[in-house]
């Protein structure tokens, strides 16, 4: 029943100003218990879907006014399982995290609402729906990371607004555009109207509408300025949202939706996507190596690390299409784990300025063995998971005779290791900074939500087999059936 | 019978042992009850593992691509092995559980131990060279970590050990990687190689890995600083057990299996001189040891030289008689340094001169010790007798007559040494410099260990048909070496080796024997009665008295040569060369660039929306005309 991914969080949205006037932690707890919900109701679908089976669900079948049609494949799923995964620990961590905010009710309606848009948007067949799931989440994030109302988020919030604004102008205006000469919405159909002969600059233009509309919303250079003022304001398990799942959803989600299943990755794109995904992977490193607030080091990080996923994807080959599905799993739970450790870290220290924090590890020693594993994975450390997808995008560049790309990607690891020891060396290990003698570990919730995202950590590092064959592979077969690769070469028989 | 038991005796002490870590310090007993439980658990199972019978079971689990897979294979040989150091292992955890109860850090000796133990079964039962070098590479840690356990001074011998064994290792991982290269597969029991050209090479290389385990020279250095610094019955196990098995095993997998060690080929000589020149130089260092341990530790080493002799000669009564002998020696040699451990224990010095005539109070420990010494000097009767007949009757075969020569100089000094140890520490008369007065035996838990032991080393020797029939033989099914020796060659030992003793090599192996009672009894004399000068008259003599001082300089020390002289040399011009070369690379060019270019797209971030916008647009107008240009 896919539209219960839908349905259930947005009517615990409804509730939630409700019941945080009854009980105080009745919000905490059924916000945790939602995401939980959702996960266990995709991980149900894990089975079926890795044997080949896609599920539909059509608003038609049911006579209803409203046209709705629903479809989960392989690479659905997997981001319905990012989402709900990164969810659940940041609605967790939220317990704790967002008691000094006040206002829960709303903080947890707003983020149902905004997991409700993502859940819509990964599992909608057609162009304008996208772009109404699109939005919802959109204006729930918007609301979000201005959501301690100070003046720098507000600021934050209103750029991020500012520049989506162009983003999905541009997006509405492509699906205009590809409604005209294409003369449907839906993905298949658009996909089959499209294959006959069309004026080729119009569909240039389309193209290029799509690629700036969903390369903004995923940060990709040099559509990315919003991303480092949002990120870091918003509080940090909303940051946690949007670095690990939002900009993925609605960004390179949507997009290669878009380009695989409608245009079937056409080489001027899967060029243009190699540039930009290279352009993003070096400069993000580079900036965050000059970065002086954890949060923001970390949101140029996700720049970077988009990076990389953009360069698989536009590889287009089997094995980048797995390595780059693969990190966007990955990265949602390693960069998920240390936005909450910087939300710790500010919480226990009340600063995240690199300069003002130091040899907090012995006063922090979950914060401080959580992020260790947590830098470990993103900088592509065996046995973490970040090594292995970050390997298999390394090796398909190679294959593909990416040699230039191919280097750049070891070196900007190099740097990802770099910058983050920055992180390690500066707040976690030396000399107890002046000040912060008197800090204490973070309270149970905060706690728990870490370690269980650095467990993960280790867990999929350590039994990547499992993963990439159970939930990596589903998608990567839809993907490359998109656009009429055969991906059998890559999973032997 | 389901393969997955493989697991039980690499898991289970693992387990254990990741559980003695975490387990609170107080809980001693519950630790070392943990730890015999868990090595009796493995011990259970490798018996299940050993009496499956067939071609042994197998479990593979595809594991990475490129031919690395998970693959355990207990056939003939590992089987037996796993037994065997199973079996050590548990009396050892035994023995250690009284004797570490008051250790300093014995939490962490009873974690290493365990997860060694289980290390050590997974190097046993490894079909993949990669799983092999996890297991074997692994062992090192718990190897490094057990030395400095004996006290704060130890981690220097530990750093030793670490270096010389990494060394060797390494050497086994090239001698792998050439063996790949030549045979493309990285299962073991594929591998099928003749040892020439680069053969020759991987076979000397990874022969290099196995005989350093097990302790050879030049690869020993390590080994009596240890019997000085690390606790005694790491001694026991690793030294003296556990590394022999390892060691002896991977050797005789090698020339048995993987490669085909021709009699009196190059491969063959090779092994030969190491092992000839490891028996005498060895026994040599040994004779003139004054301290129990250390005694013990050049006897570790020496032995060593019989069982690669024995394999090296290539002939079905020398292979067998040397894998014979790695457990003889795991057995006889255990002992032993258990029953110094009892004697450091109770009498509270292992220093010869202090000791005397403790066989009166301690007389259950100088039985073991009687036995064992009688055993490790190939007394007939006992163990030690058939599987060196053996390996005299292998070389002798072989026709090159220096190495059976350098097999009974062995011998001699061997008994030699022996009776100096035994007469200077239990007979005689109490000393009055010992430190304790009233030394007895030890407790059960200590005493079992010993007993079980030396009563297995008279069971082999009396009845020498059941470990070679049941243990040794099966190694050989299927063997070119067994083909070719045909029925004569170990149906000889089932049934005629009660009658050895008849033989001419037997003769002259007895009549070593009566050469060195005759030298101990001179050496004494000559001493005054004190026993523990008996090797005196050895140790001066002309040529030997220089070289017993420049060994005592550490001038044979590999060790000493390559930390102290050739790395210190070495690390400074590459310091001076390249180090401070790349240092100014990175100082001046690297990161002046870098804050360049850092600074630069700082700048251009400096948060204005119209900036940013601009970007937008921009981005925006290339990717259309790009796209518009490609699309025609």
């Amino acid at each position: 029943m896919l539209l219960l991914f839908i349905l259930i969080p947005l009517a615990v949205a409804a509730l939630m100003p409700l019941l945080y006037r009854i009980n105080r932690w009745l919000p905490d707890a059924l916000a945790s218990l939602t995401m939980l919900a959702t996960l266990v109701l995709g991980i149900a679908h894990v089975r079926l879907i890795a044997a080949g089976h896609l599920y539909y669900w059509d608003s038609a079948l049911y006579g209803l006014p409203i046209r709705l049609s629903l479809m989960m494949d392989g690479f659905s799923l997997l981001l319905l399982l990012t989402i709900s995964l990164v969810s659940f620990f940041a609605c967790v961590f939220s317990v704790n995290y967002m008691e000094h905010y006040g206002c829960k009710g709303g903080y947890y309606a707003l983020f149902m609402i905004m997991v409700a848009g993502m859940n819509g948007l990964v599992l909608t067949t057609d162009l304008f729906s996208l772009y109404v799931f699109l939005e919802v989440a959109a204006i729930a994030s918007y609301a979000l990371v201005a959501f301690g109302q100070k003046h720098d988020e507000v600021e934050a919030a209103f750029k991020y607004l500012m520049l989506s604004a162009v983003a999905t102008t541009g997006i509405l205006l492509a699906a205009a555009l590809a409604y005209l000469i294409g003369g449907a919405l839906g993905f298949s159909e658009l996909a089959a109207a499209l294959r006959g002969g069309l004026d080729a600059r119009l569909l240039a233009l389309v193209l290029a509408l799509f690629l700036m509309g969903f390369g903004l919303k995923a940060a990709v250079v040099p559509f990315h300025a919003w991303l480092p003022d949002a990120h870091p304001s918003a509080p940090a398990p909303i940051s946690a949202m949007l670095s690990g799942v939002v900009i993925k959803v609605s960004g390179v989600y949507a997009l290669v939706r878009v380009a695989y299943n409608i245009f079937g990755l056409p080489a001027g794109v899967s060029q243009a996507l190699l540039f930009l995904g290279a352009l993003s992977m070096v400069i993000g490193a580079l900036i965050a190596l000059g970065q002086s607030d954890f949060k923001r080091m970390l949101a140029y990080s996700s720049i970077s690390q988009v990076g990389y996923i953009v360069i698989g994807l536009g590889l287009g080959t089997p094995l980048g299409i797995m390595g780059a599905l693969f990190h966007l799993f990955n990265h949602a739970t390693f960069k998920g784990l240390l936005f909450l450790d910087a939300g710790s870290t500010e919480y226990a220290t009340g600063t995240r300025d690199l300069h003002k924090l130091g040899g907090i590890n012995n006063r922090l020693p979950v914060t401080g063995l959580t992020t260790t594993i947590g830098t470990f994975s993103i900088a592509g450390v065996p046995p973490f998971n970040g090594f292995w997808s970050k390997l298999l995008i390394i090796v398909a560049l190679v294959q593909a005779n990416q040699m230039g790309i191919a280097i750049l990607a070891v070196a900007t690891s190099v740097l990802t290791l770099w910058y983050f020891l920055l992180i390690q060396r500066r707040a976690f290990f030396g000399k107890l900074a002046v000040g912060l003698e008197k800090i204490k570990e973070v309270p149970f919730y905060m706690a728990f939500a870490t370690l269980g995202l650095a467990a993960l950590c280790l867990a999929v590092g350590l039994f990547y087999p499992w993963v990439t064959d159970n939930l990596i592979r589903p998608g990567v077969t839809s993907l490359a059936n998109a656009i009429g690769v055969n991906s059998f070469s890559l999973f032997g028989n | 019978m389901n393969p997955n038991i493989l697991l039980v005796p690499i898991l289970a002490p693992l387990a254990a042992g990741a559980a003695a870590l975490v387990l609170p310090k107080g809980l001693k007993w519950a630790r070392e009850a943990l730890a015999v439980a868990a090595s009796l658990l493995a011990l259970a199972y490798a018996w299940a593992v050993f009496s499956a019978g067939g071609d042994g079971l197998r479990l593979f689990v595809p594991w990475t691509s490129f031919g690395i897979n998970f693959d355990l294979y207990a056939r003939h040989f590992p089987r037996f092995i796993l037994l065997a150091a199973s079996g050590f292992s548990f009396l050892l955890a035994l023995y250690s559980a009284s004797f570490m109860h008051q250790a300093w850090r014995s939490r962490e000796y009873f974690a290493y131990f365990l997860i060694t133990a289980g290390l050590a079964n997974g190097a046993i039962l490894a079909n993949n060279f990669v799983l092999l070098l996890f297991f074997w590479e692994a062992l090192l840690v718990t190897l490094y970590g057990m030395i400095t356990l004996g006290h704060r001074g130890a981690h220097i011998t530990a750093t030793k050990a670490l270096v010389i064994s990494g060394l060797a290792d390494f050497c086994l991982i090239l001698g792998i990687v050439f063996a790949w290269t030549l045979s493309g597969t990285m299962t073991m029991s594929e591998v099928r190689l003749e040892p020439v050209g680069l053969g020759a090479a991987a076979f000397i290389l990874m022969g290099i890995g196995a005989m350093a385990k097990a302790g050879a020279m030049p690869f020993h250095t390590w080994i009596p600083d240890a019997a000085v610094d690390a606790p005694l019955p790491f001694m026991a196990f690793l030294p003296a057990a556990l590394e022999k098995l390892l060691g002896i095993y991977l050797l005789g997998r090698i020339s048995l299996e993987l490669f085909r060690v021709e009699m009196n080929g190059a491969m063959s000589l090779f092994l030969m001189t190491v092992g000839a020149l490891t028996i005498v130089l060895a026994v040599l260092m040994a004779l003139v040891q004054k301290d129990y341990k250390k005694l013990l530790s050049f006897h570790a080493i020496s032995q060593v030289g019989y069982m690669i002799l024995g394999i090296g000669t290539g002939t079905l009564v020398g292979v067998a008689g040397g894998i014979f002998h790695m457990l003889n020696h795991a057995m006889y040699k255990c002992t032993l340094f258990l029953t110094g451990g009892s004697v450091e224990r109770q009498a509270g010095t292992t220093d010869l001169k202090k000791l005397g005539g403790l066989g009166r109070t301690m007389p259950v420990t100088a039985a073991c010790f009687w036995v064992a010494a009688f055993s490790i000097s190939g007394v007939p009767l006992f163990n030690g007798f058939v599987s060196k007949e053996m390996v005299f009757h292998g070389a002798a075969e072989t026709g090159l007559l220096i190495f059976p020569i350098a097999a009974w100089i062995g011998a001699i000094f061997t008994f030699a040494s022996f009776l100096k140890l035994g007469h200077s520490t239990y007979l005689g008369k109490p000393n009055a410099e010992t430190p304790v007065k009233d030394a007895r035996d030890p407790g059960w838990a200590m005493q079992v260990p010993m007993i079980v032991i030396a009563a297995g080393c008279v069971l082999f020797g009396l009845y020498s048909k059941l470990p070679l029939q049941h243990l040794i033989a099966p190694i050989f099914h299927g063997n070119a070496i067994a083909a070719e020796a045909g029925h004569g060659g170990l149906e000889f030992w089932h049934h005629y080796h009660g009658f050895a003793v008849f033989s001419v090599i037997a003769g002259i192996s007895i009549g070593c024997l009566v050469v060195a009672f005759l030298l101990h009894r001179y050496g004494v004399k000559k001493a005054g009665g004190k026993a523990y000068l008996a090797s005196e008259p050895v140790h001066n003599l002309p040529v030997l008295h220089t070289l017993y001082d420049l060994a005592e300089a550490r001038v044979f020390d590999i060790y000493e040569w390559l930390v102290g002289k050739l790395l210190r040399g070495g690390a400074w011009v590459v310091w001076k060369a390249v180090d401070r070369g790349i240092d100014a690379l990175y100082e001046h060019v690297m990161t002046f660039a870098g804050r360049v270019s850092i600074g630069v797209l700082r700048e251009y971030h400096n948060g204005l929306l119209a900036n940013y916008l601009s970007w937008v647009v921009g981005g925006f107008a290339l990717l259309a005309v790009y796209l518009a240009a490609v699309a025609r």
